[in-house]
């Protein structure tokens, strides 16, 4: 909004200057002509007066909107401004006095009118250009603002607009209250003249260049200051605008300014390097900070502190190497120096510097004397990330004892900014990696969660429910359902040793092996010893799968059973009041990889009655340990069950759970994988 | 947590196994029985009289091996298991490929027998 509106600003004032101007060169000419012939033009000469105060607003809000457009320049840009406004208004002055040198005392050379017109033209660029020239210096002095600069600073524009009225209070005359004024003005620009802190952000050649600017802009105003004292003294000008309190300050507070400035300038050229080099350490120092961003590598963040090193200690070559553990490479290692130099170099150091093991002496930041024709002293300045040296730096000098504390420590904050970069990188890839990972493992849950049937395969004549719970995000039980059918269902419940990823993708090859195997219509036994050998090609020499299988017949009511290395199933049967758990030989499957398996494997058959239960179960269930360590155990599921029969599966299940949760306790753990499968014998066909 | 003691008599290499084998602490084993059977036995016992819990990949390890001990002609058995940890042997079946006895007098025994 500041912006759109400030635009024509700038140039209405621009255009209201020139016609105040123009006003103001018609006025006085009319002045003129009534003075020389004696005629009451009818013109005072405040209007004069009011004209030149409304010129000098103009011209001000002109600048002051040309700095406001321009406030991000460079001091430089800006100076230069000023120096060209000022070698324009000093030549245009020049012109003028050769031009009437030339003419001399001829008819045009003595033109009251045409000298007045002169004197205008002198009069507004003079003008523009001490007005421009206050406004860059108040940019300058402004440029570390704090409360006190910016109070002096409004105390002296103030005074100024006191200075611009003055006119009406003295008339145009140079007495006491003018000079008054002046001495006042001049010591609030003095004042103001020693806000110089922009001098100091200079580097070396801008300088130089300021200087000379600086230079141009003195001889402008002194140039134009002579002219205005030469017009103050010539008869034949019968207005002046140019004996102002106002102008005359602009002066005073231009030169003062100046004339600081421009000494400053000079005796901070020596020191200037000692700035800049503060300067670089210091955008070195932001450089390495932000070096930290994951998509910077290690290699950088060392590259930029490699050649931030050598910059801060003046290095007249550096090497970096690298601990041969980490795995970073990086492409110039060398600097200002060649292989040879180096190996050779390399062996001047003490052997225990050398070492890349951590040691007090190998933290340390150490400055050794060398015995080389070319590099006199030598600084090796270890990385030192998580108790471990990264790398080593070494920087060469030509002369003795090169370097001093500053430098030392200046490359010590380097190192330590340094590491802690790669070490910020390091966690930061390793919070990205573990994301990705947990990313992953909700994929495998999903994945794995499909595996288990969410419809179990079942007739009216029995109910069934099952449960599992994965200690980790994805576990290693497994249970089944498979309809051969209609009188013909097959369970199974299977549990992969070991628990986490590998037993999940186990869990899902037994899954695989058991929708394959099961649709041959296999017996249980049969079923195993297949299972047997097609999980042997598959599983980990250390790893084994223990499985039950129930091939239900709801015709005859008998249920098949052959039980590989899993936990005995819980029979509870309802003519006897009393569960037991089928004991029946069988080995994990997977453990015996050759033929000889089939001699481990059985199976039998049982008649059921309604009312029954089978509870399946994997061990996650039986090895829930209290906090006095006790495991939940075969004998408590039994009583359980044996209690709750009546109830319908879920219910029953839950009643399972619920019991082992409370006897864990809060403090008691469940570390395995646990599952549970209900089966319940209803209605006879 | 699980600590390991291995010691040697005569000819014979006895493991000792103190605390529990779980998942996190199997590898430990497996280095254990690793090293023994490079550096020659041609009998390992284990003393599982102080072992508490064993989770079936600790069972893995010992299963792992069974294949090993037979093609190097090493004799293998496991005694002192308490009731619970013997239960989980016997439930996977390995009581009838590992020879389990109560003590390890048995076990040398049984070794002179066959």
């Amino acid at each position: 909004m500041i912006k759109t509106s400030s635009l024509p600003l700038g140039r209405i004032s621009l255009l209201l200057a020139i016609f105040v101007w123009l006003a103001l060169v018609l006025v006085d000419l009319v002045r003129i002509f009534g003075m020389i012939n004696n005629l009451e033009s009818g013109i005072s000469e405040e209007v004069t007066w009011i004209l030149e105060i409304l010129f000098f607003l103009f011209v001000y809000l002109v600048y002051r909107h040309i700095f406001w457009k321009n406030r991000n320049a460079d001091f430089l840009t800006l100076i230069w401004r000023g120096v060209s406004t000022g070698l324009f208004a000093a030549a245009s002055g020049l012109l003028t006095e050769l031009i009437y040198l030339a003419f001399g005392e001829s008819k045009i050379g003595t033109d009251p009118f045409l000298s007045n017109i002169f004197y205008h033209i002198n009069f507004g660029w003079t003008s523009a250009f001490l007005i421009s020239t206050a406004l860059l210096w108040r940019h300058l002095i402004l440029y570390q603002k704090n409360k006190q600069v910016v109070k002096q600073w409004q105390v002296f524009e103030l005074s100024m607009l006191g200075a611009l009225f003055f006119i009406f209070f003295n008339h145009n005359n140079l007495d006491y209250s003018f000079l008054f004024g002046l001495v006042i003005l001049l010591i609030i620009s003095i004042l103001l003249a020693v806000n110089l802190k922009w001098i100091p952000y200079l580097n070396f050649k801008e300088k130089w260049r300021t200087l000379l600017f600086l230079f141009l802009i003195l001889l402008s105003a002194g140039i134009l200051f002579y002219r205005v004292l030469s017009y103050g003294n010539e008869a034949r000008l019968q207005i002046n605008l140019t004996d102002n309190l106002f102008l005359m300050a602009l002066f005073g507070f231009v030169f003062a300014y100046g004339l600081f400035s421009f000494l400053v300038t000079l005796f901070n050229l020596p020191t200037s390097s000692v700035f800049e080099q503060k300067l670089t350490e210091a955008i070195n120092f932001q450089k390495l900070s932000q070096s930290i961003q994951p998509e910077e590598n290690e290699e950088q963040v060392l590259d930029i502190l490699l050649d931030s090193c050598m910059s801060a200690s003046y290095s007249d070559g550096a090497w970096i190497e690298l601990n041969p553990k980490e795995h970073i490479q990086v492409k110039n290692s060398l600097r200002l120096l060649d292989r040879s130099t180096q190996t050779g170099l390399s062996t001047l150091f003490p052997q225990e510097t050398q070492s890349w093991t951590f040691s007090l002496t190998t933290e340390q930041i150490q400055a050794l004397r060398l015995n080389h024709p070319e590099y006199k002293s030598a600084l090796l300045v270890p990385l030192v990330v998580n108790k471990s040296i990264l790398a080593r730096i070494v920087l060469l000098k030509e002369v003795k004892e090169g370097f001093n504390k500053e430098m030392i420590g200046i490359i010590g904050t380097f190192a330590r900014q340094a590491c802690i970069a790669v070490e910020n990188h390091r966690l930061l890839n390793q919070a990205i990696e573990n994301e990705r990972y947990q990313e992953e493992l909700k994929i495998a849950q999903r994945v794995q969660k499909a595996l288990l049937p969410l419809k179990l395969d079942h007739p009216d004549t029995f109910e069934i429910s099952a449960y599992s719970n994965t200690a980790d995000e994805v576990g290693g039980d497994y249970y089944d359902t498979y309809q051969v059918d209609p009188n013909h269902f097959v369970v199974i419940m299977g549990d992969v040793s070991g628990k986490g990823t590998s037993a999940a993708f186990h869990m899902a090859q037994m899954k695989g092996v058991f929708q394959s195997l099961i649709q041959l219509g296999l017996k249980p036994a049969e079923f195993m010893k297949k299972a047997n050998a097609a999980l042997s090609k598959c599983l980990e020499r250390n790893h084994f799968i223990t499985a039950s299988v129930f091939e239900i017949n709801t015709a005859t009511h008998t249920f098949c059973h052959a039980r590989a290395g899993h936990i005995p199933t819980l029979w509870y049967r309802a003519n006897e009041k009393t569960a037991t758990f089928i004991s029946i030989e069988g080995l994990g499957l997977g453990i015996v990889r050759n033929p000889s398996y089939q001699k481990h494997v059985h199976e039998s058959t049982y008649d059921y009655q309604t009312g029954d239960l089978l509870v399946l179960l994997t061990d996650g269930i039986l090895e829930g340990r209290n906090e006095k360590g006790e495991q939940f155990g075969y004998e408590r599921l039994k009583n359980l069950v044996e209690a709750k029969h009546q109830l319908s599966p879920p219910t029953l299940q839950q009643e399972i759970i619920d019991s082992l949760h409370q006897f864990v306790g809060g403090d008691g753990m469940i570390e395995d994988d646990y599952s549970l499968l209900v089966i319940k014998f209803t209605k006879p066909e | 947590m699980l600590r390991i003691e291995k010691t040697r008599e005569g000819k014979n290499d006895i493991l000792h196994l103190i605390g529990e084998v779980d998942a996190s602490n199997s590898v430990l084993l497996d280095q254990s029985i690793q090293e023994v059977v490079q550096q020659g036995t041609s009998f390992l016992l284990i003393d599982g009289k102080e072992l508490g819990y064993i989770s079936s990949a600790g069972l893995g390890v010992f299963m792992s091996y069974l294949d090993d001990f037979s093609e190097r002609g090493i004799r293998f058995a496991i005694f002192g298991l308490n009731d619970q940890v013997g239960e989980v042997f016997k439930i996977l079946g390995l009581d009838r490929l590992i020879s389990i006895v109560p003590d390890k007098s048995t076990a040398i025994a049984s070794q002179h027998e066959s």
